[in-house]
């Protein structure tokens, strides 16, 4: 019995050594994917690989935390592209794990618009490609809560709402403690210790109120508020699109603060030691044509950063919610880079927060 | 053994004979766990004694900094968090292993009394909860005490929960979240070593008139020691380094040290940190684990109760 | 041994038993009863997960990773614990005190104290160094699966230990009379004894294995994807949608069903094999 079995061990350790190998007796480039699970069409792919004649791998991660501890942990020489998201940015570039990107060989970067050319997170897209975008709101139940103002109160003032659950997003603090200076007055897009210190303390103490439900993203807090568990959180406008699409939050309603809130962006970046940086730009260019990335947001149900493919752009994603209006645009914010010391104290004020 | 009556020689050929066995069974498998885990561990943990740069990533020179910081120095000041983080995840292994201890016992004697052809079965529907990917079953404990379930309204009549807020997240949903999750680690071990049961010490006992829990605290439990003393190992390490639970079914309001050392390798980088709080645990752990070792030892009287 | 435990205790254990089962398939009965939800703009149940589920090529091959993953790590992990688990209860000097002595046990303790994203970090950085200097070792299937032996293997020691520690150690002298050979008297005395511990070491093994996410995500290598690093990523994009409550329910519906298949099978061919000649 113990003889089988390792026996069995054995041929299956083979037949799992023999695997890398078997990808490399194939003579066809490889393009190795690193991105966020579901956010590519796999039509797109599979045209990319018939135009070029590669083979595209696709390997996921659930969290740019993740994604950037296993590129600093030796993965930035396994794969040549991946899709942090645009405030993860400035710290892959200064940490070395993303080279930077060149522009000569994309001609398609012009589609892009003009807000996402020269995005303060990366001045001049040095190292990084807008890839989908969209805005940060709050969605809630109006059954349970009623006279919401359209404001950061509604998450951090214990008047609007004494009794029911909510939460607020995990992650790295940065969209809490820039949605918290803005409620204090102090802009989205606060940048000073003393500022951070008065955000941290609001937070603390929003923490501790007892319809306090946790720290738990945008997307799963959606399932939540579907679900009835919480009555209020922060929501991308793209998940609560396509709730309303497919019918399953029609009451829950959704607006962007007005002190301001974020535009966020995910972007392309190419590893420092990717085995195939021209197939990774060819990648690139690819989806920066128009068609291509007008495919991908229609199948993502994203907004697009690219201002060519805007009006190939279907269904609810030519609505309001997506396309933002001029005054929308007056208080949507990209999160400011942290470097350096700023970004080692915003951390440590982080961290403070969260014990 | 009557090794005086033997010559010198074979008692050294004894023994060296026994070491060569020792050396071949439990080599492999040492050898493994040295490799493939002491070494590389080893070099990460090693940047726990370098400073960190602005972005988390490791550089010279050598400071003690990571491990001040580890005694609540930070920049901004000092603060007793990494104590109360610290006994906090105590606390949370304490219960888990108490919880599963008390479940495990009913469950595996309930096992027993039932014909042998059935307990394999009953024992894989113990263990094959587990089998589902933790996020989702912990998720659908969220429902099961949330604001609208039933279970929750018992609770809000009986005025224990505020009436628009559900069991979970707080701490009676942790502690649900902990049982569930480590039962079964706690049940194997208890069961392969209760499985073969003397039960000739009980009739024994029975013939000396005891009876009832008596009977069984002083002719079954001891028999079952070896397997419990397994079960708390693989059930108090996890949960003193368990942050799913407390942060899906806890609401995520506190750190637990397993968080702590998570966030300083991804979303607030300080790897030289994390490496340092890595030591500080691993250090704590081991002294536990070889009081426990010592103990167990005093308890299981002649021979180890447990490696 | 049922005319040992008297009735009332029986009933008292039954009494405690049959709700801790319930309570430990309810949440699955919810996953179950989510899965059946209604498909997009529709109402009422449907099978619409499933076929979405079954569409998804992405899903099979991740769950064979899985399996192969699991059973491949378990079996060489069992091997190599019981192993360990047997040597050192049988071999090593009783009662000796000092570092040395203790050294094996901490050696066994370290990967389950180790915190999992420490212990998948330190791999990656380890396969690494390995891979740019030697080309053998590159991150995929294998080094996953000798991560996954690696945390595995003191589950199985423990267990195994265990169950030789309540056995009077006569019985190997005694063997040992009988059997000249170690190796005749491992496989025909000790495996035998120690077989509800190898199976339940097996089972742990398994367990750990196919729920592990940070050690694998770690590990692997582009396309190697796990049933719960897909899981994962599936959940950070789109929740728990209906297709992972389907996936779930699949799982545990299947080794449900082929646990009880294999129960009644056997009971039916001890009876046949009952029957009077």
């Amino acid at each position: 019995m113990l003889k089988l079995r390792i026996l069995l061990a054995g041929c299956l350790l083979a037949l799992g050594m023999s695997s890398p190998r078997i990808a490399q007796a194939d003579s066809t480039p490889v393009l190795n994917l690193f991105i966020w699970s579901s956010y590519i069409d796999p039509a797109l792919l599979t045209a990319f690989e018939k135009k070029y004649n590669v083979k595209v791998v696709e390997t996921d991660y659930a969290s740019n935390a993740e994604m950037s501890a296993k590129l600093k942990a030796g993965g930035d020489s396994q794969y040549d592209i991946a899709v942090p998201s645009s405030y993860y940015v400035p710290e892959l570039a200064a940490e070395g794990l993303i080279q930077p990107i060149d522009h000569s060989a994309l001609p398609n970067f012009k589609n892009l618009g003009a807000k996402f050319q020269n995005p303060s997170y990366d001045p001049g897209d040095k190292y990084s490609i807008p890839y989908q975008t969209g805005t940060t709101g709050i969605v809630y139940d109006p059954a349970k809560l009623k006279n919401v103002p359209e404001s950061w109160a509604a998450l951090y003032d214990p008047k609007v709402n004494p009794n029911f659950p909510f939460v607020l997003p995990k992650g790295e603090g940065r969209d809490q403690i820039a949605s918290a200076c803005a409620y204090l007055g102090l802009g989205f897009t606060c940048a000073t210790k003393e500022d951070w210190l008065k955000a941290a303390k609001l937070i603390v103490a929003t923490k501790k109120r007892p319809n306090f439900a946790g720290f738990v993203d945008e997307t799963p807090a959606r399932d939540q508020m579907k679900s009835g568990l919480i009555a209020i959180s922060t929501a991308y406008n793209g998940d609560i699109g396509q709730c309303y699409a497919d019918g399953s939050c029609k009451t829950l309603k959704y607006f962007l603060p007005k002190e301001g809130t974020e535009q966020w962006v995910d972007t392309m970046a190419i590893p420092a030691h990717a085995p195939n940086p021209k197939l990774a730009l060819e990648f690139i260019n690819f989806i920066l044509d128009a068609a291509n990335g007008a495919d991908l947001s229609n199948w993502n149900q994203y907004s697009s950063p690219n201002q060519a493919a805007q009006s190939q752009l279907q269904g609810i994603l030519q609505t309001e919610m997506f396309t933002p209006s001029a005054a929308d645009e007056k208080i949507l914010y990209f999160l400011p880079p942290l470097e350096g010391a700023q970004y080692k104290l915003f951390n440590d004020i982080w961290t403070s927060v969260l014990q | 053994m009557s090794a005086s009556a033997l010559p010198q020689t074979a008692v050294q050929t004894e023994s060296r004979a026994r070491a060569f066995r020792l050396w071949v069974t439990a080599g492999p498998g040492l050898f493994w766990i040295i490799l493939f885990l002491l070494i590389p561990s080893a070099v990460l943990l090693g940047i726990g004694f370098l400073s960190s740069n602005d972005y988390g990533s490791p550089v010279m020179p050598l400071t003690s900094q990571p491990f001040q910081q580890v005694a609540g120095f930070s920049l901004l000041g000092w603060d007793d968090g990494n104590i109360i983080i610290f006994l906090r995840s105590l606390e949370q292994a304490g219960i888990a292993t108490v919880v599963t201890a008390l479940l495990a016992y009913p469950l595996v004697f309930f096992i027993m009394t039932r014909p042998e052809s059935v307990r394999p079965l009953l024992m894989l529907f113990i263990v094959l909860p587990s089998w589902t990917n933790q996020v989702v079953r912990t998720y659908a404990w969220l429902e099961l005490l949330g604001p609208n379930a039933p279970l929750t309204w018992v609770a809000h009549a009986l005025h224990i929960v505020p009436p628009d807020l559900g069991i979970a997240p707080g701490g009676f949903a942790v502690t649900t979240g902990l049982a569930y999750n480590y039962l079964p680690y706690m049940i194997v071990p208890l069961y392969a070593s209760a499985e073969r049961l003397d039960w000739t010490l009980v009739e024994a006992g029975r013939d000396l008139y005891a009876s009832g829990f008596k009977l069984f605290w002083h002719t079954v439990f001891p028999q079952t020691i070896p397997g419990l003393l397994s079960g708390i190992i693989f059930v108090a390490i996890p949960a003193f380094g368990d942050y799913v639970v407390p942060q899906l079914l806890g609401g995520d309001r506190a750190l637990m040290i397993g968080s702590l050392i998570a966030n300083q390798f991804t979303e607030t980088p300080d790897w030289p940190y994390g490496a340092a709080l890595t030591i500080i645990m691993l250090v704590f752990t081991a002294a536990g684990l070889i009081t426990f070792r010592i103990m167990s030892r005093k308890l299981g009287g002649e021979g180890e109760a447990t490696i | 041994m049922s005319n040992v435990v008297p009735r009332s205790v029986r009933n008292m254990l039954s009494a405690i038993s049959w709700p801790v089962y319930i309570l430990l398939y309810t949440p699955l009965a919810l996953v179950a009863l989510y899965s059946f939800a209604p498909a997009p703009n529709h109402s009422g149940h449907s099978l619409h997960a499933y076929s979405v589920l079954f569409a998804d090529g992405d899903v099979g091959a991740a769950l064979q990773r899985s399996l192969i993953l699991a059973i491949g790590s378990a079996t060489v992990s069992t091997a190599l614990g019981t192993l360990l688990g047997y040597g050192l209860c049988r071999f090593r000097k009783p009662n000796a005190r000092g570092v040395a002595a203790n050294l094996p046990s901490l050696i066994i303790y370290t990967p389950i104290i180790m915190p999992s994203l420490v212990f998948g970090i330190s791999e990656l950085i380890f396969f690494n160094f390995v891979h740019s200097t030697t080309g053998l070792l590159g991150a995929g299937l294998l080094t996953m699966v000798i991560a996954h032996i690696t945390f595995q293997v003191p589950y199985v020691a423990l267990t195994v230990f265990a169950r030789l520690a309540g056995l009077d150690p006569n019985l190997f002298e005694a063997s040992n009379d009988l059997y000249a050979n170690g190796i005749k008297s491992f496989f025909y005395l000790t495996v035998p004894v120690v077989r509800p511990a190898i199976i339940g070491g097996f089972l742990l093994g398994i367990t750990l294995s196919i729920d592990d996410f940070t050690i694998s995500f770690f590990t692997s290598g582009p396309g190697s994807v796990t049933l719960p690093i897909y899981i994962y990523g599936a959940i950070a994009r789109k929740g728990i949608s209906p297709e992972i409550n389907a996936l779930g329910t699949l799982m545990i519906g299947t080794i449900i069903v082929l646990a009880i298949l294999h129960f009644f099978i056997n009971r039916h061919r001890e009876r046949a094999s009952q029957l009077p000649v």
